[in-house]
């Protein structure tokens, strides 16, 4: 990182400048010369974002924060949504909830924020879920992975505001499970967050590869609080258990530290089969550097490598050049939630919330990870992100995905109305 | 079951000793100067910063930056202690809580403008990488230094405080404040010095932490902080006996609580003070 972090000057900068920002060539999407017959959006776009700028998990919030200005000043230089400009304000969301709840009250009530977006923890983001019910204002959740998100809040429950573009947990739990399958191991561990992200992937995970390979046993769980430090213990735990596979979804800065001392407890050498659902988060490689061993098999909610489309390519590169860095996942959501807030409002020709929630669903979206679509009934965005297995490459200093697997999400998201066998995966037909 | 065990403790030692660094500064500071030092875990922090910072950018080896990162460390200690705590010693205890605790905020605002608020993922030592077999498990020879280290600075502590005529004066201006002036000790200078002293303690803690957790982040003060605070509360305040002893206890309760107790592992350390504060609150080895 080197201090190469966005500086708050810079977001200013972003902020005053946006005409400078045409300098950097033209967005991925451009304006479809629809809002010229929708007069009827008055003043700036407001969208309140928050993400986690505080803290251990401090550089996520930074990387939400390059790709959702990045897109500001793409989208204003090409002419803003529907002819108005989009003004953003960035709020640390600290991943407490009570500050989660704080920040959606403070965008809607005092600042007037017509979109909100970001969030990190499953637990914030259920927290926040039935205040934007109160509220009334959209809710594009960019980070926080909890199948109950969707599956409760939104669909059971009815919370229309709240969307999600990020791939929730079953990519995390189901995607894995059949990665798995094919895998020779038929024991598996976890050293899994002590917390709600934690104990769901993992019986996810569980019950679905149950389902898929038969006679597949779990012989072993260690949850590690956050903030932990230590995984020694841990390790200890899944080493005297013996399993042929692991499976973590430790994240961020806690991963790097977990793989460190798991290297250095000669871990890998008595387990060949490791799963990191979230190892391929750009922190977590660039971190680990040369020190992520080969042929560990991780994902995310995008990788920069894929899809191995132009578009994505482009954007990698104006990325790069923009911040210096690689795009990290949430970098990704975060750009495409102005994206999609942009094609619901030129579509709806309308900012209010009714109008932009009938827009989003069903809405198909290009970005950077492919095509996107809006599901009706849980507002969950479906898309496609890849396995892979760590490998290293002479074009960068960090491991990447080597061989990749793609199983269409339509084969492993949890399918509306959620009940029963027959909304989990496998599926029957 | 033998493999099992050795590991759990050795696993429990060396995490104890890293605490212990930490406690020992922060229960020295209290015993002498009878400050809370809430900010205590930010030298922490700063030491496993500059401890980097001096290995990646200055190109020194990893002992030299052990040794450099401290120090600068020790220099922000003597202006924190020397323009801003001594203000507050005539003052009720919460006015030191708030002051040293909005030096946490602004010590963690500092390292995200200096070095960014992404974590960073540190080098690794030449030399201390490496692992031994140990009944038949690797463990890493940088922990045995570290379980090497902690009783190394207990003797040396030890030492200083009984055997030294300045560690003496440090027990006579801890004991009676007046009475140590009175007889010529210059007690403000003193206090100033001790406050150095712990700083780096802690400080040498973090640049120890820096090849074990391979991680820097903003938080990382206060994560080891609250264990600390733990340590130095059961061991007695002031106490460093009670701190060493405390901090292997801590250690080896979570090793063995997250192996054998899962469910509660967390909650054993809660247990343990909870239980001490209410048949023992003065801690084991209160020195009153």
């Amino acid at each position: 990182m080197d201090g190469q972090g966005m500086k708050r000057r810079d977001f200013i900068k972003a902020g005053l400048l946006t005409a400078a920002a045409s300098a950097l060539g033209p967005g991925v999407m451009k304006p479809v010369g629809l809002w010229a017959a929708t007069p009827s959006i008055k003043g700036p776009v407001k969208v309140g974002y928050q993400a986690v700028l505080s803290g251990t998990l401090a550089g996520y919030g930074e990387f939400h924060k390059m790709g959702a200005v990045m897109a500001v000043e793409e989208i204003n230089a090409a002419g803003g949504i529907a002819g108005q400009k989009i003004e953003m304000e960035i709020r640390d969301s600290t991943l407490a909830a009570p500050t989660a709840i704080q920040n959606v009250r403070y965008f809607v009530d005092s600042w007037g924020a017509d979109l909100l977006a970001g969030v990190d923890s499953s637990g914030q983001a259920l927290a926040v879920a039935p205040v934007m019910g109160q509220l009334d204002r959209v809710l594009m959740v960019t980070h926080a992975a909890t199948e109950k998100l969707t599956e409760e809040e939104v669909f059971k429950k009815g919370v229309r505001q709240v969307f999600r573009i990020c791939t929730p947990t079953y990519q995390d739990g189901n995607a894995a499970a059949f990665v798995a399958k094919d895998l020779p191991a038929m024991s598996w561990a976890t050293i899994n967050p002590k917390y709600e992200y934690g104990f769901t992937t993992w019986n996810m995970f569980k019950e679905t590869l149950g389902k898929l390979k038969p006679g597949v046993q779990f012989t072993a769980e260690s949850w590690a609080p956050f903030g932990t430090t230590d995984f020694r213990p841990h390790i200890n735990t899944i080493m005297d258990a013996k399993p042929e596979g692991l499976y973590s979804v430790v994240w961020a800065g806690e991963l790097i530290t977990m793989m460190k001392q798991a290297k250095q407890a000669g871990l890998f050498e008595k387990i060949k089969h490791v799963m990191l659902p979230v190892g391929a988060a750009m922190d977590v490689l660039e971190g680990l550097g040369a020190e992520m061993p080969d042929n560990i098999w991780i994902s995310g909610r995008y990788f920069f490598l894929y899809p191995d489309t132009p578009q994505n390519k482009d954007w990698v590169a104006r990325f790069k050049k923009r911040w210096n860095h690689y795009p990290a996942y949430v970098s990704e959501t975060a750009y495409s939630t102005m994206f999609a807030f942009k094609k619901a409002i030129e579509a709806a020709g309308s900012k209010e919330t009714g109008p932009v929630i009938k827009a989003l669903e069903g809405m198909e979206l290009d970005g950077p990870a492919g095509k996107r679509v809006f599901r009706k009934e849980d507002h969950q965005a479906m898309y496609d992100v890849p396995w892979g297995l760590t490998v290293s490459s002479p074009n960068y200093p960090f491991k990447i995905m080597g061989k990749q697997i793609v199983i269409p999400a339509k084969e492993f998201f949890n399918r509306p109305p959620f009940e029963g066998d027959a909304s989990k995966p496998p599926f029957k037909s | 079951m033998v493999q099992s065990l050795v590991h759990v403790c050795l696993a429990g030692i060396s995490a104890g000793m890293f605490i212990w660094l930490v406690a020992s500064g922060l229960t020295l500071i209290f015993g002498v100067l009878r400050v809370l030092n809430f900010a205590h875990g930010s030298f922490y922090m700063l030491g496993a910063y500059l401890c980097y910072t001096f290995l990646r950018f200055a190109g020194v080896d990893f002992w030299l930056g052990v040794l450099l990162g401290p120090l600068v460390v020790c220099v922000v200690g003597y202006f924190m202690e020397r323009f801003l705590l001594r203000h507050v010693y005539p003052l009720e205890l919460p006015y030191q809580l708030l002051l040293t605790f909005a030096m946490v905020l602004i010590f963690d605002e500092l390292v995200k403008m200096i070095w960014g608020a992404g974590s960073i993922g540190s080098p690794t030592v030449p030399g201390l990488s490496g692992s031994v077999s140990i009944a038949g498990r690797d463990f890493p020879v940088y922990n045995l230094f570290i379980i090497a280290v902690g009783p190394l600075v207990a003797l040396g502590l030890w030492a200083m405080l009984e055997k030294m005529w300045w560690g003496r004066i440090i027990r006579a201006a801890a004991s009676d404040r007046e009475m140590a002036a009175a007889i010529g000790v210059k007690v403000p200078a003193l206090y100033t010095g001790v406050f150095v002293f712990g700083a780096w303690l802690s400080a040498l803690g973090g640049a120890l932490a820096v090849p074990y957790v391979g991680l820097l982040t903003t938080g990382m003060g206060e994560a080891i902080i609250i264990e600390a605070f733990v340590v130095v509360v059961i061991g007695g305040l002031g106490s460093l006996k009670g701190a060493f002893l405390g901090a292997l206890v801590i250690g080896l309760l979570t090793s063995f609580g997250t192996r054998f107790i899962p469910t509660l592992d967390m909650f054993l350390t809660f247990i343990l003070m909870a239980a001490v504060l209410l048949w023992r609150p003065q801690g084991f080895f209160a020195e009153s």
